[in-house]
């Protein structure tokens, strides 16, 4: 189960090209969503605003090479290994979150697009890392789910009592769940079942990518520029916050 | 002056809400950000400006002596003790503090969750709770009945 392509076995009662336009579909909502976002928020505005006002406060000016570094270590630090946050638990969390949605997302492009039907054999490595994916998503998503959310485990709200800032997890977790799901019912044969579980992973993953707007999915696009902003205000003197202390005052 | 919180750094870590003493430092169910929901019941203890690992709170001053455009920004570094503010005022002037902010190991005081439940005979007694081994004393000073005296001496 774990090395054979679940897309290529749709095309009993999908043709592959409704799951590839499907796709496209998801890709425009989510540009849409972001674009709206932004829009909504005046995000853009105001990060170029904060930019100026950086650079006005400056008190020295970053080479190229210092810049590229700072981008270095932003990728390195706050984009690989979530290095922005300060709770182990969350920072783990979170990298199972964010590595076993790039695998499920990429394989799952690769799998509708490359390898559509059983005719072309897929390479066992690719729904392999489909899988892998999405147990890593399932792992980091329920333990960040029902344990870390913090209006749970700090301000005492109760675990199903769902907010506006759950839409992203809800959505995210009903789609690799679902996904999971439906993979294993596949292989029983029973088509009915299929249909069904394959109908609510389509229904959550259109969540997901259809609710940029009201969801933080975007977050993977901002969060970046936004720490290496941070970086760059830092190490060019612009930063408001009061220099390092010299030395320890503990007596 | 109270606290606010800029919602682009903080994580959403908590350590605000578990240390608030006037419990308004909450969760934004729309970001799930801390927020400060009352800052006219803000005691200005600073508890969370200092407690934020990501220096995501500060404090905003009154209209009428600290008006627009002064900051006060606050660094805090557990590996040095110490916590720093920035006061920048309208007219441009900066002034800069460095302070210990404790003497003991970061984590090293336990929560009150640390501590075993107190026994019946405990809550029963006059001493408040882990008197006098949280004192770091055998035993706390008390008059004998016979030091006592009735009346105005």
């Amino acid at each position: 189960m774990l090395t054979s392509n679940p897309f290529a076995e749709l095309a009993v009662f999908l043709p592959p090209i409704a799951m590839q336009v499907y796709i496209i579909l998801m890709i425009v909502a989510v540009v849409i969503g972001t674009v709206w976002d932004m829009l909504h928020k005046s995000s853009g505005q105001y990060f170029t605003q904060r930019q100026e006002k950086a650079k006005a406060a400056a008190t020295t000016e970053l080479s190229g090479a210092d810049k590229a570094s700072l981008a270095i270590r932003t990728i390195a630090v706050d984009v690989a290994t979530a290095g922005e946050f300060c709770n182990v638990q969350r920072r783990i969390s979170h990298v199972l979150m964010f590595y076993g949605f790039i695998f499920y997302l990429v394989m799952t492009i690769v799998m509708v697009f490359s390898y559509p039907t059983n005719a072309t054999p897929t390479p066992a490595m690719i729904p392999l890392l489909w899988n892998i994916g999405v147990i890593m998503l399932l792992i980091g998503g329920y333990w960040f789910f029902l344990f870390l959310r913090v209006n749970v485990a700090k301000d005492g709200q109760a675990v199903f009592r769902l907010v506006p800032a759950d839409l992203f997890i809800v959505t995210l977790l009903g789609s690799a769940s679902f996904a999971f799901i439906w993979e294993i019912v596949q292989t029983t044969g029973n088509l009915a079942a299929t249909k069904i579980v394959f109908g609510l992973y389509i229904l959550f993953t259109t969540l997901l990518f259809g609710s940029v707007r009201w969801s933080k999915l975007a977050h993977m696009f901002f969060k970046p520029v936004v720490a290496f902003q941070r970086r760059v205000e830092e190490a060019s003197g612009a930063s408001s916050l009061p220099a390092p202390a010299p030395s320890s005052e503990r007596s | 002056m109270p606290t606010f919180v800029y919602m682009t750094s903080c994580d959403g870590c908590g350590e605000c809400v578990d240390i608030c003493p006037s419990d308004i430092m909450h969760i934004d169910p729309h970001h799930r950000r801390a927020y400060n929901i009352e800052p006219h019941f803000c005691w200005e203890c600073y508890s969370c400006v200092k407690a934020c690992p990501q220096n995501a709170i500060d404090v905003r001053g009154y209209s009428e002596f600290a008006p627009l455009g002064h900051s006060v920004r606050v660094l805090r570094e557990e590996e040095k003790f110490t916590i720093s503010w920035k006061i920048k005022f309208r007219d441009g002037r900066e002034k800069n503090f460095v302070s210990p902010i404790r003497t003991t190991p970061w984590g090293s005081i336990k929560s009150a969750s640390d501590y075993e439940a107190p026994s019946q005979e405990a809550l029963n007694s006059q001493e408040l709770a882990h008197e006098p081994d949280g004192l770091n004393i055998d035993e706390l000073p008390a008059l004998s009945r016979d030091q006592l005296k009735l009346g105005v001496v």
